[in-house]
């Protein structure tokens, strides 16, 4: 057997061959994921596809988070439409307040290392940072698989990213992604698959991995898989989950490889209006803030939680700013109140908000109007994306954006005093 | 087949395509937003026929399908750019609006009547009298497109199935 990546890996086991980059193959996914913005779309495809449940025999859950609580009565048929939709296909219902579905999914050991994933939505690559093989689909193609039981996938080249040395202070797996943004563009990976190794003694926590993962979509990535951990699988192990050992061969071949020492990294920013628009937020100090948002799918983990609270705790948000903090789960949510976290951040003038995309995809809560600037810790600052074509979204690690809530303005947390 | 081209550059992204804000409204709210970023006109001026050339990775950002709709509805019958995001690719060809790719887009002047043809693959630049090859994808994608779009792509192998373990 040649040897392969985690991505020729975890293909081969789904299309029940060897199979290599560049060969189109059918294969049958081991999770399909859906949620209620997108979902239903799919529900009508799938219906002008078949009735009642099709071929596919695996995992199949719809999450309710893009628009919770509902804010009109469209979004709340959407989520009628998403409980039919699972009662007819037998489907795993989450409902809102959950969480967000990428991170939820992870952290009920639904998404496994080694799976072959399905999501209807683009973040779906988040599932990487277990060793699961993410990928992102349209309405139709989910609908396609779900009918059909299989769908067809290019295998795509890796491009392997080693990882080494140690965090600067205030640095974060969020400006380790930005930086690479910065340098391979929104279509560096178009197509292909990001594989991330971490040498040298180097670690990754589970939530340095999630924000890894999340924003190699922004890359064009196919997926975005971290080569999981002793750690990652004895998690699986004290969760009771029974998962797969895959990972990639020494000698596999990888279409470009790149490594990056952390320890020249300064925290990163992404400015208006493309998330490989990067820079040292030493360049874009000073810009005023209207609204500074820390949540989102990749980091509205406790980790962030915690970052905002060390530098919050004591502080005031500045006068002309909102600071919205989704915490991506109501799990996350409990330990960050059982930590003493939220407390500090209301102290601190910050609202929390429930568990929800909301604001990070200008859905609700937190849109923004004409000309107005956010700092968001979140992956898409594109034109529109959370509001107004002419407001202006920046994009940073969750230390940058605590530090910048309290002074009004862009600041870096190295300054902070 | 005639019209007219609307030219863009390169990362055209589904948030200037189909505005997310707008995604739980429906088609027809959807059809006044496309685009509006880059041409707030667009949705006025766009007809039947017309064609869209841009650069490289058009459609990157969220995997929503209502991107290549909304064009298709639009009028769009064709985009032909330099590269596309890859979600946006498939999703395209799911919902029978057909892409191409185009190496160069500079003899194309935005907004200049042209006459187009998949089949043959060519646009010509009425105004500058200009002709560019275009390359149109086959295999699967063909297949799926030929049937009209997926939908009909899974009914027929459903059908297939179906059919044979019916009758064995
Ligand atoms: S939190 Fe934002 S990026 Fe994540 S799934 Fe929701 S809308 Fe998408």
């Amino acid at each position: 057997m040649a040897s392969q990546t985690m991505a020729e890996k975890i293909l081969s086991k789904s299309a029940g061959k060897e199979v290599h980059s560049g060969e189109y193959v059918w294969a049958s996914p081991d999770l399909i994921y859906i949620h209620d913005i997108l979902g239903p779309l799919t529900y009508d495809v799938y219906r002008q596809m078949n009735k009642g449940k099709g071929l596919y025999t695996g995992k199949f859950v719809i999450v309710h988070d893009h628009i919770f609580p509902p804010k009109d009565i469209q979004s709340a048929e959407n989520v009628q439409q998403m409980k039919s939709f699972s009662a007819e296909l037998e489907a795993e219902f989450i409902k809102g307040g959950e969480g967000i579905e990428h991170t939820l999914l992870v952290e009920r050991g639904i998404i496994k290392p080694g799976q072959l994933i399905l999501g209807g939505d683009s973040h779906t690559v988040t599932s990487g940072s277990v060793g699961a093989m993410g990928i992102g689909m349209g309405s139709t193609d989910i609908a396609a698989t779900l009918a059909l039981g299989r769908n067809w996938f290019m295998v795509p080249d890796t491009m392997k990213f080693v990882l080494s040395g140690e965090y600067p202070e205030f640095v974060t797996s969020k400006d380790i992604i930005l930086n690479i943004l910065g340098k391979i563009g929104v279509n560096g990976a178009n197509y292909r698959t990001m594989e991330f190794h971490s040498g040298d003694g180097m670690k990754l926590s589970l939530d340095d991995r999630l924000s890894l993962s999340n924003m190699t979509v922004e890359a064009g990535a196919k997926a975005g898989i971290c080569v999981p951990s002793d750690e990652i699988f004895q998690h699986y192990a004290d969760i009771g989950e029974e998962v797969e050992r895959i990972l990639p061969d020494s000698d596999a071949k990888y279409f470009s490889q790149l490594s990056l020492n952390v320890g020249d990294l300064e925290p990163q920013v992404a400015m208006p209006y493309s998330p490989d628009n990067v820079v040292g937020v030493s360049e874009v100090k000073g810009i005023e803030l209207d609204q500074v948002y820390i949540g989102n799918c990749a980091n509205g983990t406790l980790s962030d939680l915690r970052e905002a609270a060390e530098i919050l705790k004591g502080n005031q948000v500045h006068r002309r700013v909102s600071l919205i903090v989704v915490p991506a789960t109501r799990n996350i949510y409990k330990k960050a109140l059982d930590e003493g976290l939220i407390k500090i951040l209301l102290d601190a003038s910050a609202t929390i908000a429930p568990s929800t995309c909301g604001a990070c995809a200008g859905l609700h809560m937190g849109v923004l109007g004409k000309g107005e600037v956010a700092l968001s810790n979140t992956n898409r600052n594109y034109r529109g994306r959370m509001g107004h074509p002419g407001s202006r979204v920046y994009l940073s690690g969750t230390y940058v954006c605590a530090t910048s809530a309290i002074e009004g303005k862009i600041s870096d947390p190295r300054e902070f005093a | 087949m005639k019209g007219k081209v609307f030219v863009f550059g390169d990362n055209v992204d589904t948030d200037v395509i189909a505005p997310g804000g707008y995604l739980h409204l429906g088609m027809d709210q959807l059809l006044v937003h496309t685009m509006e970023a880059l041409d707030p006109e667009f949705h006025k001026t766009v007809r039947h026929g017309d064609i869209i050339v841009a650069g490289e990775n058009f459609g990157s950002g969220s995997s929503r399908e209502q991107a290549p709709m909304v064009l298709r509805e639009a009028g769009i019958s064709f985009i032909a750019a330099k590269s596309f995001a890859r979600i946006f690719f498939r999703n395209s060809f799911n919902v029978g609006l057909p892409l191409a790719l185009i190496p160069d887009i500079s003899a194309i002047g935005n907004g200049h009547a042209v006459e187009h043809s998949l089949e043959n693959g060519y646009i010509l630049d009425i105004v500058s009298g200009k002709k560019v090859v275009i390359e149109v994808p086959k295999g699967p994608l063909l297949d799926i497109l030929n049937s009209g779009g997926m939908i009909n792509f899974v009914r027929q192998e459903l059908e297939k199935i179906r059919g044979k373990s019916g009758s064995g």
